[in-house]
């Protein structure tokens, strides 16, 4: 994680609860969300169809209520707005890219990409046509300009959209499964136009439900059935269920240790399972003399602890924090760990291969020390 | 209930489920199916009632006005062949006081037995049925006039300037004795023995006459009336004029069903306009379940499963828009006909239902919904599951020239927003839903303008038959006066500007067999007169020094269709013939009979009265209506106090306001039917507007999310309506000009017997102009803020 | 089951299905080839990603769309010769899948203005089934089976998703037919409720019906008892489809 300037936050959600009321009763969609999205960060959420991920996306954009909680984006808290503000706020401070496109289709691309600035009456009403076709000739489409939707292939129908989204140059682009309708290559296309978009400063937050995108993504929020998984358990441990996910959300607990405070010792019974936040942890044996080995250097979505708890006995090796800054660590109990690991025979296997490859790198460094 | 299958308790449920719509095709339903069903009510009760309520009254069928004649004379006609029944009765010109200072003319009848009467029978309405001595009894067209009802009493002012006084002590109607004429006098009836007391001889001067074989053929009336006039004068009593009528049909009935025609067109308008906008709704409702009609075929329903389903719904909107239509038409149909029975004098035989009226607006209610939803059910029951379940279905719009045409302006034109160019293409996108819209408001905007070109066009007419009228005030005498001391006495009344001593006499065509063609009234103004500007047809007027030459209306182009200026006509005035040469037609009204002009001075050596005259017209220093009454009346208390026989005084303009004041009733008629188009043309615009706003929920949506406010997307939904309502009102200008033509001819031609002249008048136009934008603006308002109210949440997350 | 499977003849059988959609950019291929076969009783999983092109290998399975090229042909029970999808009139489709094949769908589809027995009732209504009071009887039984009995005369709006989607499942019954063909039918449901669902469906496959499903949800995989996995419009390996 870049620590040199503290990027500010661009979306800040605190205990938003989103209750849908309907004829069948209430059904709560989000339960309590907490999240921050910081400046520059890409970042997708992820999230099965039904999990909440499009209303959490609402909320973002101002498209949806809370039923309560509060949403402060680029510093404005937009649930203080009525409707028609909000409208305007919008189309100036966050570009929005839909699934199915949106494009208004009696216009053509090139008009569609100035609306946005007709009605948020931003730009020269001269300028806006050049600035319409510079923002089309970025997604590849100057020559497309003057088509109508419905004349273009779905894949440059979104990037056309995108260019829409980017017209008033909002600093937030908002993305609802916008590459689930394309084949994968366009989808190829449209994530590098996102990498390149965020590489030039815009925070952009994607919704999808393809898992193989969030690779892409510098950051990314999995929403199982309206609540957050912590993103450090999303990393660490992957090959786990959604369900199996949000139980370890709710287990964990986190530590914080400044540079150089020891998390474990060698030879200290260890009943705890470290999932690495932040910072960094070095694993260090005892070497000869009295000095010591750094075996390994973990960081974020990194874990430790797992070989003793799946062999028993005591600690292998000593854990401490980096000395660069302090380390953010999740535990998980011994007894929680073990169950999770019956729960998901697949997250057990990848445990397992670990455990076999780190037993034999502390077999390398124990014949080195010695 | 239990056992209703499914398929018809969805059809139900579609009923139920969105009642605006429903509402509204049951109205547009209804709003054609009632005008149609009034219109053909009231046109079946009105053919057959005028006729019997007219015949009923034992109508004369030749009717004269005579020198004065006896009971002895009356005896001998009855003996003229082909006379079945022969009548006398006396007319007596006089004025009734209707207020302080308020005088009005009015007709005294005289009959001599009421009980014995034969022919134009009194129907007696309230109080008794005859007259006692030094009573009298009202005709019903009078009373409104009058104002006075049974037990008032009434002052008369006598020709000779006697005012007498008698209780009404009854109220009859009269149907046959002024039919068809809106400029006569009311009637009065009093008994034979009054008369003395009226200072009037005890004779007849009115001749009613029954025919005794067909009383239907106008060619036998016209051969039994030829040997009357023969009978009378070997008996030297002279004929002024002579009518013929058919027993079994009122003068007017032609004319009313012609009116009624065209009101009937009118509806059968209606209907197809209301049919649009049923296609309209119904290809939207089909579109709208276009996801359930693939659902049910997913469930294996079949086309022809779908298809019926939809058409047993469009049957139930048309029996429920019948409930409705059929007894509101039958009562609208009644109370039209008794509206009209009012106006010209005449019974309707009791309420009924028409069952041809029932029978058409059957047939409308069912099949012309059938016949619009047709299209609309065939091409939606063909949905194919496929479109039902995919989700996206993006409203593909095709590249069409408008929207090239705009593009092309929107490149060059930078000033044409995107909010603007965004109405503009919607107004085009589905263009069968705007043809359908357009179609509507142009046909109710085409028939609001050409009812005000047609009412511009009878002003017109009746001003320009006003230009024959242009005194201020008429003054008749009952006997000839000198016309220099008349002059004199008039013009020392304060405001008198000018006055015209006119004569006037009767002549009769003859035929070269010296039987009589027609009778032709001769108005003789002096030569040169600025009272008469004629509007010629062909040839010249009368200039001084004409002798034996006259002018005539358009009317006798009837009688001698190639009758040319240069012409001569051989005519019987005063007992003597001659040839006489036509140096003109004119136009005039052509119901009010033939008139001819000849000079002054011809016509008074022809009457052997020399520089006298009967009647006068006077110029005044004001020309408005209410001055003009106010000099008739101080002229004629000036005249009669110096002890003049004045029998009328009035206003130059009096009797053209009440041909005005009957021609307004058609005029409302036109334009209560000119506003239901309009009514229907808007309903539609709403409808369609709605459904537009429906149709593009989700690119309002879209709209919102990208920053569009409330009122940016509301403007674009009324700009749409707006342009809509533009077009339709630019092609409703334009349509309006051969409906104004159509409409003038049957019209001119109904009620003056001659085409009225093609007028295009702004006012039409400029009043339609607001109102269709009053109206695009109303329709599309109530959608736009529905369009406003969608949150994009509803409208991007519906899937 | 009535016979011993994947011996026997195919329910389902598709040979060189090739769909291609004309779109503005050019031909596009949603189907490249597809040869697949269905067994009586078997519970196939069709896993993609979107975009691959499952749901139209499904239409072409329902005849809801039609291929380009290759054929369908379906075995039901009642029918002597096995069904040619692809020949069919869109007419006599309808009638034909309205009694052989039962479809749901992610969004439930059920028609909001029939209460819980009518949308039943209506596949009964449409093919000919329909006995006033029987076919009552037989989707108040249904709707016993998927446990809504309960609320068979309320509108589908007053239930909630997962509760449709079963009112889906027993619509999809109605006329009894051998096989069930579902298109992401827990897509819009909850984890919870997604689970009862696919329980519901285990339940039907050991009641002899045979069950197509569509899903991208790799999870589910190791319950059916067998696997299509699909690609850019081509089947795959299991194996090569994990490593994407």
């Amino acid at each position: 994680m870049p620590a040199s300037d503290i990027p500010a936050p661009a979306i800040e959600l605190s205990q938003v609860v989103k209750t849908f009321k309907s004829a069948a009763g209430e059904f709560t969609v989000l339960k309590g969300v907490n999240l921050v999205l910081l400046e520059h960060e890409f970042v997708s959420i992820v999230g099965k169809s039904g999990s909440g991920k499009s209303t959490l996306l609402n909320m973002i954009t101002g498209i949806d209520h809370p039923t309560s909680g509060e949403v402060c984006v680029g510093g404005t808290e937009i649930y203080r707005l009525n409707e028609s503000q909000r409208a305007l706020w919008r189309g100036r401070t966050v570009g929005i890219v839909f699934q199915f496109f949106q494009l208004l289709p009696m216009l053509t691309l090139l008009e569609n990409t100035m609306l946005p600035m007709d009605y948020c009456q931003v730009y020269a009403p001269g300028e806006r046509p050049k600035r319409a076709q510079d923002l089309l000739a970025l997604v590849g489409l100057q020559d497309q300009a003057h088509k109508l939707p419905a004349a273009v292939s779905t894949g440059q129908q979104q990037s056309a959209a995108i260019a829409r989204a980017l017209a008033t140059d909002p600093p937030i682009i908002v993305a609802d499964e916008p590459t689930g309708n394309l084949d994968s290559r366009s989808a190829d296309v449209i994530i590098q136009l996102f990498d390149q978009l965020a590489g030039q400063g815009k925070t952009i937050a994607m919704v999808t439900h393809d898992a193989s995108l969030t690779e892409r993504t510098r950051r990314n929020i999995i929403i199982v059935d309206g609540e957050l998984v912590d993103e450090t358990v999303g990393r660490a441990l992957p090959l786990l269920n959604d369900r199996q996910m949000l139980q370890v959300t709710r287990l964990i607990q986190r530590q914080t240790f400044q540079p150089g405070a020891a998390i474990l010792s060698e030879g200290q019974a260890v009943d705890t399972f470290y999932m690495i936040d932040s910072g960094q942890v070095e694993i260090v044996l005892k070497a000869r003399r009295g000095g010591e080995l750094v075996v390994a250097r973990l960081g974020p979505g990194e874990f430790f602890g797992e070989v003793e708890l799946v062999y028993g006995g005591d600690s292998v090796a000593s854990a401490r924090a980096g000395a660069n800054g302090p380390a953010i660590l999740a535990t998980l109990s011994h007894r929680a760990f073990l169950q999770l690991l019956s729960d998901s025979p697949l997250t057990g296997d990848a445990i397992g291969k670990i455990v076999q490859a780190r037993l034999a790198e502390n077999r390398a460094a124990d014949r080195r020390r010695r | 209930m239990l056992a209703m299958r499914p398929r018809w308790r969805k059809v139900l449920a579609d009923l139920w489920e969105n009642k605006a719509r429903s509402l509204l095709v049951i109205v547009s339903i209804a709003v054609g199916v009632f005008s149609v069903g009034m219109i053909a009510g009231a046109y079946v009760i009105i053919s057959h009632d005028m006729g019997a309520s007219y015949a009923s009254a034992n109508p004369a069928n030749i009717e004269m006005r005579t020198a004065p004649f006896s009971d002895e004379l009356l005896a001998a006609l009855e003996q003229v062949e082909g006379v079945e029944a022969a009548e006398g009765r006396c007319f007596t010109s006089v004025r009734v006081r209707t207020g302080p200072d308020s005088w009005t003319s009015l007709n005294l009848v005289s009959v001599a037995d009421y009980r014995e009467s034969q022919i134009n029978l009194l129907v007696p309405l309230e109080g008794a049925a005859e007259p006692g001595r030094r009573e009298v009894l009202l005709e019903r067209n009078g009373l409104e006039k009058i104002g006075a009802a049974v037990g008032d009493v009434l002052e008369f002012e006598l020709p000779d300037g006697t005012v007498r006084s008698m209780p009404v002590t009854g109220i009859v109607l009269d149907q046959s004795s002024n039919a068809g004429d809106f400029l006569a006098s009311p009637l009065a009836y009093v008994s034979f023995d009054t008369l003395v007391w009226l200072h009037q001889p005890e004779t007849y001067n009115r001749l009613y006459v029954t025919v005794s074989s067909d009383s239907n053929d106008e060619a036998y009336i016209r051969q039994v009336a030829d040997a009357v006039n023969d009978r009378l004068e070997r008996s030297r009593c002279q004929v002024y004029r002579t009518h013929v009528n058919k027993t079994n049909e009122h003068p007017l009935q032609s004319t009313v069903q012609a009116i009624l025609g065209v009101l009937g067109a009118l509806g059968v308008l209606i209907v197809l306009l209301s049919s649009s906008l049923i296609a309209n709704t119904l290809s939207a409702l089909l579109s709208q379940h276009q996801r359930h009609i693939g659902v049910m075929k997913l469930v294996g329903g079949r086309t022809f499963q779908i298809f019926g389903m939809y058409i047993v719904l469009i049957l139930v909107y048309g029996m429920i828009a019948l409930l409705i239509a059929i007894p509101l038409g039958g009562q609208a149909a009644y109370a039209l006909a008794q509206l009209i029975a009012d106006q010209m004098n005449f019974n309707l035989l009791g309420y009924r239902i028409v069952p041809l009226a029932f029978l058409i607006q059957t047939v409308i209610a069912l099949g012309v919904p059938l016949a619009s939803g047709f299209v609309p059910v065939n091409n939606g029951s063909r949905a194919t599951v496929l479109q039902a379940v995919s989700g996206y279905n993006p409203g593909a719009v095709q590249s069409g020239w408008i929207d090239r045409l705009t593009s092309q302006a929107a490149e060059r034109l930078t000033w044409i927003s995107r909010p603007l160019l965004i109405a503009l293409r919607n107004t085009f996108r589905r263009k069968g839903r705007l043809a359908l819209t357009l179609f509507t408001l142009t046909m109710g905007g085409a028939i609001f303008v050409a009812v005000f070109n047609v009412r511009s066009a009878l002003n017109n007419y009746l001003d320009s038959i006003g230009h024959y009228f242009l005194a201020d005030v008429a003054l008749n005498f009952d006997r000839p006066y000198r016309r220099n001391e008349i002059e004199d006495v008039a013009l020392r009344i304060p405001g008198v500007e000018a006055i015209e001593g006119w004569t006037y006499a009767s002549a009769e065509v003859l035929r070269p067999d010296d039987t009589v063609e027609v009778n032709l009234q001769i108005l003789a103004p002096p030569a040169g007169s600025t009272l008469v500007s004629p509007n010629l047809l062909s040839g010249r007027w009368i200039e001084p020094g004409d002798e034996k030459v006259i002018t005539v209306s358009e009317g006798m182009l009837e009688h001698y269709p190639d009758l040319q200026p240069g012409d001569t006509l051989r005519l019987k005035i005063a007992g003597q013939e001659d040839e006489w040469t036509v140096v003109g037609l004119f136009k005039f009204v052509g119901v009010q009979g033939l008139v001819g002009y000849a000079s002054y001075e011809t016509i008074s050596d022809l009457l052997t009265q020399p520089n006298q005259a009967f009647t006068y017209r006077i110029v005044t220093d004001q020309h408005n209506y209410a001055y003009q009454d106010q000099m008739a009346a101080t002229i004629d208390r000036h005249f009669r106090d110096l002890g003049y026989h004045v029998s009328l005084a009035e206003a130059g303009s009096d009797s053209l306001d009440t041909a005005a004041e009957s021609l307004d009733i058609l005029i409302t008629f036109l334009l209560i039917m000119a506003l239901l188009t309009a009514t229907v043309g808007s309903m539609g615009l709403a409808g369609t507007m709605s459904m537009n706003v429906l149709d593009r929920t989700r690119e309002i949506g879209v709209m919102r999310s990208i920053g569009a406010v409330d009122w940016v997307v509301m403007r674009t939904v009324i700009i749409e309506g707006l342009i809509i309502g533009l077009l339709s009102w630019f092609m409703g200008c334009i349509v309006a000009v051969p409906i104004t033509s159509l409409l003038s001819a049957i019209i001119g031609q109904t009620v003056f017997a001659t085409p009225l002249d093609f007028t295009y008048t702004v006012t039409g136009v400029a009043i339609w102009l607001g109102l269709v934008l009053v109206l695009s603006a109303l329709a599309s308002v109530l959608p736009a803020r529905n369009a406003a109210r969608l949150t994009i949440r509803e409208v991007l997350a519906y899937e | 089951m009535p016979l011993s499977a994947p011996a026997t003849q195919p329910l389902i059988a598709l040979r060189d299905v090739v769909k291609v959609y004309a779109t503005p950019a050019g031909d596009f291929p949603a189907l490249k080839g597809i040869t697949a076969e269905v067994y009586p009783g078997e519970f196939v999983g069709i896993i993609g990603k979107s975009g691959a092109g499952k749901s139209t290998l499904l239409n072409m399975i329902t005849g809801v769309d039609h291929l380009t090229a290759g054929e369908v042909v379906v075995r039901g029970p009642g029918d002597q010769q096995p069904v040619s999808i692809h020949q069919l009139g869109e007419n006599a489709l309808a009638h034909w899948r309205g009694r052989n094949l039962g479809v749901i769908y992610q969004s439930f589809q059920l028609l909001p203005m029939l209460n819980l027995v009518d949308n039943i009732t209506l596949p009964m209504d449409f093919c000919g089934l329909y006995r006033p009071f029987g076919s009552r009887g037989r989707a108040l039984e249904l709707l016993r089976l998927v446990d809504l009995e309960g609320h068979a005369h309320k509108l589908p709006a007053y239930i909630s998703g997962g509760q449709q989607q079963r009112v889906a499942i027993a619509r999809a019954l109605a006329n009894d037919p051998p096989i069930l063909i579902a298109d992401e039918p827990t897509g819009s449901l909850d984890s919870l409720t997604a689970e009862t669902i696919f329980e519901l469906f285990e339940k039907l496959v050991g009641q002899g019906k045979t069950i197509v499903m569509v899903t991208h949800d790799n999870s589910l995989a190791p319950r059916f008892t067998r696997r299509l996995y699909i690609a850019d419009g081509a089947l795959v390996e299991a194996e090569s489809y994990a490593s994407q």
